[in-house]
């Protein structure tokens, strides 16, 4: 008998620049999930630090938390994670709702403008398509103008056409200044970051910048594999960043 | 306003899922219809037989046999009250204004092919006076009447109206018969009762008076009375106790009861009857509440049940509020809200079956008028949303308890 402590993260550094847009890769077990809650103030590391935005997140409160991912964080889910039975632009409304903010109407319209969804407000999820369904995930993450946006699997449950429109917004919004922090296992999403996070039981094993040399490069291969190399260095200097976390066992 | 929208949330979600929430609350509307349904009966019930004390008059009192109930049977001496009682009771006893012997069964009466059946009261000259009811046609019985055991009776308005109809009645024969007589007797119509309803939970106007002493020897062959009806002298409470004490010496006296024996009579006021119904009414009130209380008890789990089903079928939207920023406070909120909308639409939809089951039993019944009062439905309404919250504080602090990480991750 006995119980075996699994460590999702381990030993983990990390500084994210502000507007950034970096993806994270890894095999399902590698902890990228993990290190999504974490970075998402869903979750708060056994040890170590975690910094957002000048504040301390590792020793938050719940209610610290709530807010925080309130204020400062957006979600993208790969199966969207709409509420069911509940129009677009009500489902928009929620994170709104939580801010007790007024003016509802008008900052959820606004948001589904940004995503080309004005005129499906009132429909519901179910009378709605996989990418529009994506689109209003998307408004609903940008309405309360967060600092961060951590797409998981963002394009999974979409055809290909329909995850390039979504890929289409997310560096629409990296452009306008938000740090969009992508969590995939697709090579050809992540490549369309300018970071990549390689991870691997519970390790960060590669972090390098991506130029256009590396992106032919990965692309004339027939099944084009990340590299990995150990340790990882720190591809780029940390300057201002908004995001940095330590995860120690 | 932040609360208004959490409502209107509510109000959502609950919307969403129509047949959960009318199951959920199914267990309320039962709860609180008996609540508001029995209240009604209970008051209707009350406000008859108030009404019907009122009509007895304040300063009467009963003089009866002492027969008691032990094992289901009727133990005493039935036969303890004579005429003469009454008579001496009339003498002698200064603060007994009128007194009146009398003798209650139910009959059935023929007039030429007609048959009816009415209640028949044998009497003396002292009723007209004694409840305020008097003949509109002929003459009342007189005392000559009772002393000379007469075969003359009174008939009720309703009475007359079914043998005889519009024809004229007085004078005319009619024969009267029933459990207990010798055998059929005729009697002579001196009088017609002026209409005039319950009286003592007695419909008058379905009742034929004949003297008591004609009663007791031609009709039944008895030598006793049923009971004594007395009046004191004034309706004061004193007044009434002090006549109650001399009726009670002068009948021990005539009874021959040695001191430390008990009465083979009792003598009750109308204000006790009243006080004994009162206590009646308080038992039924307690006994109907419990059972009230047991069906909204079982209303509240029912609510708790569907609630930590809603909870739990709900996870990952719970875990997606969370991300979006909702606070463990906010989910609480919003799952205790819609427990206390269930159950206060549960207690609305009660109050009203409750209310149409009162009429129905009104109607179908013809026995009371219900009375549902504000009070009960206030009550009703608010122990349903009180039920509903207590039962909703489990499921709704079980969701806000959810780990969002793990509730996002729920299937």
């Amino acid at each position: 008998m006995g119980t075996t402590v699994v460590r999702a993260l381990d030993g983990v550094n990390l500084k994210v620049k502000e507007g950034e847009l970096v993806s994270v890769t890894g095999q399902s077990g590698s902890g990228k999930s993990t290190l999504m809650h974490l970075l998402g103030c869903l979750d708060r590391p056994t040890h170590g630090e975690y910094w957002l935005d000048g504040e301390l997140v590792s020793s938050m409160s719940d209610r610290q938390l709530a807010i925080t991912r309130n204020q400062k964080i957006g979600f993208v889910f790969q199966t969207f994670n709409l509420i069911q039975r509940t129009s677009a632009m009500d489902n928009v409304a929620v994170p709104l709702f939580y801010a007790r903010r007024l003016g509802v109407r008008q900052a959820s319209l606004r948001a589904l403008e940004r995503v080309g969804l004005a005129n499906r407000a009132t429909h519901k999820p179910n009378e709605l398509s996989g990418g529009e369904r994506q689109r209003v995930a998307i408004a609903r993450a940008i309405v309360n103008e967060p600092k961060i946006i951590f797409a998981d699997e963002p394009t999974g449950n979409l055809d290909s056409k329909t995850g390039t429109q979504i890929m289409e917004i997310f560096h629409e919004l990296h452009r306008s200044g938000v740090t969009v922090i992508l969590v995939t296992h697709e090579t050809d999403v992540a490549l369309q970051a300018e970071r990549i996070i390689r991870m691997r039981d519970g390790h960060i094993v590669d972090d390098r910048l991506v130029d256009e040399a590396f992106r032919r490069d990965m692309a004339s291969r027939v099944r084009p594999q990340l590299p990995e190399r150990s340790p990882p260095p720190l591809a780029r200097p940390a300057e201002v960043y908004i995001c940095s976390f330590f995860a120690f066992s | 306003m932040f609360f208004f929208r959490i409502f209107m949330m509510a109000l959502r979600s609950l919307w969403i899922h129509p047949l959960r929430s009318v199951l959920a609350t199914l267990g309320v509307i039962i709860g609180v219809g008996a609540v508001v349904a029995a209240m009604a009966i209970l008051e209707g019930m009350s406000a008859k037989i108030a009404s019907g004390f009122e009509s007895m008059g304040s300063k009467k009192l009963f003089v009866s046999p002492n027969v008691q109930r032990r094992n289901n049977r009727l133990v005493g001496n039935f036969d303890s009250l004579k005429l003469a009682d009454a008579d001496a009771i009339r003498k002698s006893c200064d603060m007994v204004g009128k007194v009146m012997p009398q003798i209650v069964n139910s009959v059935t009466i023929k007039f030429l092919s007609k048959n009816t059946t009415a209640s028949l009261l044998g009497a003396t000259e002292a009723y007209q006076e004694l409840n305020s009811h008097y003949v509109s046609e002929g003459d009342f019985l007189t005392r000559a009447n009772v002393q000379g055991r007469a075969s003359v009776v009174v008939l009720g308005a309703k009475v007359k109206q079914e043998l005889f109809g519009g024809r004229p009645a007085l004078d005319e024969r009619i024969k009267i018969s029933g459990l207990g007589t010798l055998g059929a007797r005729t009697f002579t119509v001196v009088g017609i009762m002026e209409a005039k309803g319950n009286v003592a939970f007695t419909d008058v106007d379905r009742q034929i008076i004949i003297p008591v002493t004609t009663a007791m020897d031609r009709l039944y062959g008895l030598d006793s009375v049923q009971m004594i009806v007395a009046e004191a002298t004034s309706p004061a409470d004193a007044d009434v106790e002090a006549a109650k004490t001399e009726i009670k010496r002068l009948l021990r006296q005539r009874h021959k009861i040695r001191a430390g024996q008990q009465d083979d009579f009792q003598v009750q006021a109308q204000k006790e009857f009243v006080k004994q119904f009162g206590q009646l009414t308080k038992i039924l009130a307690i006994v109907l509440g419990s059972i009230a209380g047991i069906s909204l008890a079982v209303g509240g789990i029912g609510i708790m049940n569907i609630m930590l089903v809603a909870v739990t079928e709900r996870t990952r939207e719970i875990g997606v509020r969370m991300a979006m920023g909702a606070q463990r406070s906010d989910v609480m909120n919003q799952f205790l809200i819609e427990a206390s909308i269930v159950s206060f639409l549960g207690g609305s939809l009660g109050v009203l079956a409750g209310w149409g089951l009162a009429k129905t039993i009104e109607v179908m019944t013809r026995l009371l008028e219900t009375v549902t009062t504000g009070w009960s439905i206030a009550m009703a309404l608010a122990m349903a949303t009180v039920v509903g919250v207590i039962s909703g504080i489990y499921p709704a602090w079980k969701a806000s308890r959810l780990d969002p990480v793990e509730a996002l991750r729920y299937e």
